[in-house]
């Protein structure tokens, strides 16, 4: 997959029945998802459970925007 | 025998038996005055011993008392302690009812406090073990820990998970059974396990 590139944590959007204690990531220039779920997660591999968990907001795991938010399962 | 030594000894036998006469007659009113006492002393009923037991001791300990006197015959002693012993054996049923009422004020309050805290503990506990639990299984198929958790406190983490789930499980069957004093210490030692478990993982409330 192609990196993506994208920004540190942000202040997280307030969704009826998101669990409070969902952990949430603002994509800063330069981020992609596997460098997220590497950070997170100690393996980028592991990009595809960010990408699960944001499917409401990313259609294509090599598409992020700057100043999204993120969920961090 | 003179006439003066028999005038004497009929009057010492006199006064004996007038003595005796008189001690006979107190004898049933100190019999009563300590029986009236008993009587209010059951009148308080169970609740004494259970709500003021130090007040109750010292009646029946003056009780003790009263009995004493009257082995030794001192019923004049016995009349004359018998009524400040029976106000306070019956005010030991009014004492017994107030601090029964304060008890169980006390016990709804705390009751009611112990509801709010589980109605706050189960609003939140669920969806912290839910998002621990969600990373820990991500984790789990990790290559490789993120930099800020070493392998020694991520096993610990799952162990503590485990507990946590385990805990809440015997903290909701205790509420659902009406326990809620139980079902709060359970939830207070999920708490406790979540609360770590979040800090370990750097995750926080939103």
């Amino acid at each position: 997959m192609e990196e993506k590139k994208a920004k540190p944590a942000a202040a997280e959007p307030k969704a009826t029945g998101e669990n409070p204690y969902t952990q949430w990531y603002e994509v800063k220039k330069g981020d992609t998802l596997w460098k997220i779920a590497k950070e997170r997660y100690g393996d980028g591999s592991l990009y595809p459970e960010i990408f699960k968990a944001n499917q409401d907001i990313l259609s294509d795991p090599d598409k992020i925007k700057v100043g999204q938010k993120l969920r961090i399962p | 025998m003179k006439p003066r030594s028999i005038f004497t000894g009929f009057l010492s036998m006199a006064l004996a038996a007038l003595m005796l006469v008189g001690c006979a007659n107190q004898m049933e009113p100190a019999k009563k005055a300590i029986n009236d006492i008993e009587a209010a002393i059951a009148a308080a009923g169970p609740d004494a011993a259970q709500y003021i037991p130090d007040q109750l001791q010292a009646v029946n300990s003056q009780v003790v008392d009263l009995k004493a006197k009257f082995d030794q015959k001192d019923y004049k002693g016995v009349i004359a302690a018998a009524p400040a012993v029976l106000a306070q054996a019956q005010g030991l049923a009014g004492a017994a009812s107030s601090a029964k009422q304060a008890a169980e004020a006390a016990r709804a309050a705390a009751l009611e406090a112990m509801n709010a805290e589980w109605t706050t503990l189960s609003g939140t506990l669920p969806a912290a073990i839910a998002a621990i639990e969600s990373r820990v299984n991500i984790l789990s198929k990790s290559k490789k820990l993120p930099a800020n958790l070493d392998a020694a406190t991520f096993e610990s983490m799952k162990t503590g998970l485990a507990d946590a789930k385990t805990l809440w499980d015997q903290a909701t069957a205790a509420q659902a059974s009406g326990n809620v004093e139980a079902a709060v210490t359970a939830a207070r030692q999920v708490k406790e396990k979540t609360d770590a478990a979040l800090t370990a993982l750097g995750m926080t409330a939103g």
